[in-house]
Order: C-alpha cells, then sequence, then structure tokens
C-alpha cells in the first residue's frame, strides 16, 4: 500500500474517533482496512477519550438506573463463566489427549507377545485410532470455527455498504420528495403551452460556465419557475442569488423576481419566480449574485446567467 | 473520574476481574465508573430515557469486552470512557442516519498497540506533551473536547469552513498521537 493510501487511512481512522465520517468516507476506511491489511488499533479512540476526560465532571447515576445496571450482572456473570467453562473444557482436553497417546503406545510397545494379550494389543490399537480421531475432529472444529469468524466478519462489512447504499437511497428519496410538489407545478405550466414563454440560460462569466437551464413564464396567470442545474452552492450568509426580469413595456429598469439560494448542487433544482410586481411581456431574465436578502437596484457587479428572447 | 486513578493505575483494577464473571467487580465497576459513563452519555443525549438506555448498553459493552482491556494500553477508565464516548457517537450518528461503528466487534480480540501506550503515562504528562501542538489545533481541541461543540457549532463560532474544521480536528488527532508515542519512547529510553 503507497504511503498516500495508509496517510489517507490514518486520516480517515481519526475521523472514525471523532464521529465524524460520511458514509462514503465509511465504505473508504473500510476497503483501505481491507486492501492494506492495515492494524485497526483504538490509539485514536484513546486519545480523543482522554481528551474528553480531562474536561468531564462526574454526574451522579440515579438510584433506579443503578438497580437497572445491577440486575443485569447474574445473568451476564453467568454468559461469561459458562463461555470460559466451554473454553476450558476444550483446552483441558487436549493435553489429556497427548498424554493418553502416550500411555498407549508405551503399552503397545511393552506388550507380551502370547495369544491373551493379542485382545488387549487390538484394543488399545483401537483406542489410539479413536483418539486420533477425535484430535482430527478437534481440528476440524477449529478450523470451522475460524471459517466461521472470516465469514461472520465478511458479513457484517456487506451488511454495513448494503445499510449505507439504503441510507443513501433514503436521503435521495427524501429530497426528491420535497423537490416534487415544484416539479409539478413547472410540468403543469409548461403543458399550457399557448401562454407559456419558454427561454434557456446561458452562463454569464466564467464561474458559471457549467450551468444550465431553462426559464419558463406566463403572463396570465403571472406564474413562473426557473429549472438550474450546476449552479454553485451559495452560502446565504455571504450573499444570494436574485432574479431580474426585463420587461420594457413595463419599466426600463429591471424588475426584482425574487431572492433564492442554491443549498445543494445535485441535479435539477426547481425556483419558483417571485416577482413583487406584475409582469406583462418580459424579454429577458437575469441572475446576479447579491448581498443576504438581495437588492432593490442591482449594480450587475456578478452576473451569473441570463435568458433572453 | 474516579479520584484514586487520576495519576497511574493505582487502584485495583476491576475489568480483569470482570473477565471472569466476577458480581462484585461489576457492582464496584457501577458504583466507580457510573458517573464518569453517566456524564459522557448527558455530553451527547439530551432525552432521559434514550440515555438511559444507553447507559445500560455501554455497561452490557463493558462486561462483553472486559478481557480485552491492557493495562499497558490504557487506565482502565479511559477503557471504560473510550466504549461509553463511542456507544454515545454511535445512537448521535443512527440520529443522523449514517452508519455506525460503535462497537468493538471489528477489532482485534487484545487491543494492543505496539507503539502506542498510554496506560503508564500520567494524564498531566500527557497534557504536558500535547501543549507542544500548534495554537490553532489546540483551540479547536478546546472547543470540541471541553466545551463538546460539534464541527458546525465549531465552524460558526471560529468563521472557519466546516471542512477546514473537521480536517485539522482529525489532522490534530494525528499530531497528537505522534508527540504521545514520542514521549511514551522517551519515558521508556528514560528508564
Amino acid at each position: 500500500m503507497s504511503s498516500k493510501s495508509v496517510s489517507r487511512y490514518e486520516e480517515l481512522d481519526a475521523g472514525r474517533a471523532l464521529g465524524d465520517l460520511s458514509p462514503e468516507e465509511v465504505t473508504e476506511w473500510e476497503a483501505l482496512a481491507q486492501e492494506g491489511a492495515m492494524d485497526q488499533t483504538i490509539d485514536f479512540d484513546l486519545l480523543a477519550t482522554e481528551l474528553e476526560l480531562n474536561h468531564t465532571e462526574d454526574c451522579a447515576l440515579s438510584s433506579s438506573l443503578v438497580t437497572r445496571l445491577e440486575d443485569t450482572i447474574p445473568a451476564f456473570s453467568a454468559t461469561i463463566k459458562a463461555n470460559q467453562s466451554a473454553t476450558g473444557q476444550i483446552i483441558s482436553i487436549l493435553p489429556w489427549l497427548g498424554w493418553a497417546a502416550a500411555a498407549c503406545l508405551v503399552v503397545f510397545f511393552n506388550l507380551p507377545t502370547d495369544d491373551v494379550t493379542q485382545d488387549v494389543s487390538a484394543e488399545l490399537a483401537q483406542a489410539k485410532a479413536e483418539l486420533s480421531n477425535k484430535e482430527k475432529t478437534i481440528t476440524d472444529l477449529e478450523s470451522a470455527k475460524q471459517e466461521l469468524a472470516k465469514l461472520n466478519k465478511k458479513l457484517k462489512g456487506e451488511l454495513a455498504s448494503e445499510s449505507g447504499k439504503i441510507d443513501d437511497l433514503n436521503t435521495q428519496i427524501a429530497k426528491l420528495t420535497e423537490k416534487l410538489p415544484l416539479l409539478q407545478k413547472f410540468e403543469s405550466l409548461i403543458q399550457d403551452e399557448s401562454e407559456t414563454q419558454r427561454l434557456e440560460f446561458a452562463s454569464a462569466s466564467d464561474p458559471y460556465n457549467g450551468l444550465s437551464g431553462e426559464v419558463i413564464w406566463n403572463d396570465e396567470k403571472q406564474e413562473g419557475y426557473m429549472s438550474l442545474e450546476n449552479l454553485a452552492v451559495n452560502d446565504p450568509t455571504k450573499n444570494q442569488y436574485q432574479l431580474w426580469i426585463v420587461d420594457p413595456e413595463r419599466d426600463e429598469l429591471p424588475v426584482d423576481g425574487g431572492v433564492f439560494d442554491i443549498t445543494q448542487n445535485d441535479g435539477k433544482q426547481i425556483i419558483p419566480i417571485r416577482n413583487a410586481l406584475a409582469i406583462n411581456k418580459p424579454v429577458a431574465f437575469v441572475i446576479t449574485l447579491e448581498q443576504p436578502g438581495g437588492v432593490v437596484k442591482s449594480k450587475q457587479e456578478i452576473v451569473v446567467a441570463l435568458a433572453k428572447s | 473520574m474516579p479520584p484514586t486513578e487520576n495519576l497511574g493505575q493505582s487502584r485495583t483494577l476491576l475489568l480483569p476481574r470482570i473477565a471472569k464473571g466476577d458480581e462484585e467487580a461489576m457492582r464496584k465497576c457501577i458504583d466507580a465508573y457510573g458517573p464518569l459513563v453517566w456524564s459522557i452519555v448527558c455530553r451527547r443525549i439530551d432525552q432521559r430515557t434514550e440515555a438511559e438506555e444507553t447507559c445500560q448498553d455501554i455497561f452490557t459493552e463493558i462486561w462483553k469486552f472486559a478481557d480485552r482491556f491492557d493495562s499497558k494500553v490504557s487506565k482502565e477508565s479511559t477503557f471504560i470512557g473510550m466504549i461509553a464516548r463511542r456507544r454515545s457517537i454511535d445512537w448521535q450518528r443512527k440520529q443522523s442516519r449514517l452508519l455506525t461503528l460503535s462497537t468493538l466487534d471489528g477489532l482485534p480480540e487484545k487491543v494492543t498497540s505496539s507503539s502506542f501506550s498510554m496506560g503508564s503515562i500520567d494524564r498531566a504528562d500527557l497534557w504536558e506533551a500535547l501543549r507542544k501542538l500548534p495554537e490553532d489545533t489546540l483551540e479547536l481541541f478546546s472547543l470540541h473536547f471541553e466545551k463538546g461543540m460539534s464541527h458546525d457549532e465549531i465552524s460558526k463560532h471560529t468563521d472557519i469552513p466546516v471542512g477546514t474544521v473537521k480536517t485539522k480536528l482529525r489532522r490534530g488527532l494525528i499530531e497528537a498521537r505522534k508527540l504521545v508515542r514520542e514521549f511514551s519512547d522517551l519515558k521508556g529510553a528514560d528508564k
């Protein structure tokens, strides 16, 4: 694994300890861990805990919670002891098997050669074979246990990955559901072909070159929408987009079409036009970037996009 | 944190006894570390029922993973605090519909690290080592770990973009680990 991957893994592992990994980063962290067979340590968890503990003041538990916690003790203690007992039984049989096999061999090689002892010899040989079979069974069980542990780890990884995909899909569905009512209004206005005007947006300056979309407007309904793609997300505390409608029949100056934000850049965004004044025959629509809240009259210092007939 | 454990590992360790199913040690563990666990949980979860359920999950995990505690790697309170912290973060991530990563199931049977050993370092010495971190990192650490601010809150408070806060905290943690390793090596060499 390259030093770049190692350093990336380290950064993601620190993020894991801080609890700030995004779903994509979780997948990346898991892939890097598997790809490079990274040692999974708890260094960052311990450090983060130490940093937090230094400023944590103890808060007493309620007596009811203490009682609930103490109620779980007997069951857990019994489980731990049962597990240890099961492990102990397997461990304790192993040295015994060795001694038993050795004893069989000693007896086998010191047997008298008369007929009576031949039966005993045969029985001992059979016991030795049985012991050997049991040893093999234990070895098989151990390797089956290891296989199961590997399978378990793999399945856990797959489950986490699938769960991440489901979460992503749910997020997408939620976003689409949010957009749906506007999309329906947009489509409905387009259906009204005779009255609805459609103009394509073109980017007006360098940083907005990738922008595409259109604006639709219906004079009779005084209703319109913009459909925009690849318009950069803005920080509403610093600036906001504002639409201007050029309607020469009404005024020489463009009319305010409303302030809006782009909060996510994933696909088509439908933005309703909020014209403060009635519009008659618009010939152009202009998007500018303005101070938060918009302006009454734009200096058009940052013109983002233009759509004109 | 339990007062007797503040410097070094002076208290009798409970986790090795718990790993053997010692019920008395489990009771003492609730008594000694319950307040620490509860304070960590309450920093992140403000709903009492949820906080109590998480607290129960944490003690379940402490019983389950007691055998993974290694006094050379960490102090007992740090190990227990770590489980509490991870479980609480897990709860927060579930609320945000993010993948959870809290349990120790994915970690090795015995959690050790050849190059990292905080078990023998006093807390005062640890902080002495961390003072070498850049001022801005210490400031972010203070906001995050001391005041319990989220990345978003830190971003608003400091006017630093949230992505930068995230990166700086992660890199700060990496740098902190390096400093602790160096300090640990130095201490080893002195002996």
